[in-house]
């Protein structure tokens, strides 16, 4: 079954941490990537991951009456954003959400894990 | 540059639909990703399974908190996405534009890093 796994997280956190924190905490959880992209890779050698770029980068699109509206920012304006999507073929949930346990964001945000459609 | 096109929509008018209705929208979506590859703007897409069926998973010290559900109940859901790959943010929205979703729900587009150097 293949699942999607969105990472949450809150981008102005890390965003306000001075040079030498932001350093800090990258070093800190850096093994702890490295280990998932290992195990995901050997649960799945398809395994693929996107990284979003900062929610203050996106533009909203909406479409009403044939007129294309285009704001700035993210669909929804709350503390923490989606920053990055995981998508991977794996046996059953149980070991998707034992890969999202693993992810160094899920200590201090949120993953949510879901099934993807096959058409 | 590729950019994500998150695809936010109203789940229970999406599932009252008439059949028919779901149908032919749903034979736009795959049209949009048919045309879409053929021309090389779309590199990749998904349908999620509706949040119903979504799990959420936490870490907090030791522990491990996995809740059913998504992780923001909202009235219009991450619902799939299409990778799309522009020259620029501005055709990259030209083209979410004809995602059938953006006429009654939303499209968010994001830059998407290639790689973890950073690089687009």
């Amino acid at each position: 079954m293949k699942y999607a796994l969105m990472v949450y997280g809150d981008q102005s956190a890390w965003e306000q941490m001075s040079e030498e924190e932001a350093k800090a905490s990258r070093a800190e959880s850096m093994p702890k990537w490295i280990a998932l992209f290992e195990e995901m890779g050997r649960l799945d050698p398809n395994v693929d991951g996107k990284e979003l770029d900062s929610a203050t980068t996106a533009k909203t699109v909406r479409v009403r009456d044939g007129e294309t509206l285009i704001s700035d920012g993210p669909f929804a304006e709350t503390k923490e954003q989606i920053g990055g999507i995981f998508l991977t073929d794996l046996p059953d949930l149980d070991t998707a959400i034992a890969i999202a346990t693993k992810i160094p964001l899920a200590e201090h945000g949120s993953i949510e894990v879901r099934p993807v459609v096959e058409h | 540059m590729q950019f994500m096109a998150l695809i936010y929509s109203d789940e229970q008018a999406w599932e009252s639909l008439p059949d028919a209705e779901r149908a032919s929208t749903l034979e736009r979506y795959l049209e949009f990703g048919k045309r879409g590859r053929k021309s090389g703007a779309v590199v990749g897409g998904d349908e999620l399974a509706p949040t119903s069926a979504a799990t959420t998973v936490r870490v907090r010290g030791d522990e491990t908190l996995v809740t059913d559900g998504p992780y923001a109940e909202v009235k219009e859901a991450l619902g799939g996405y299409f990778l799309l790959e522009c020259d620029s943010i501005d055709e990259a929205c030209g083209l979410a534009a004809q995602i059938p979703a953006a006429q009654h729900g939303a499209v968010e587009v994001r830059p998407t890093f290639l790689d973890t150097e950073g690089e687009r």
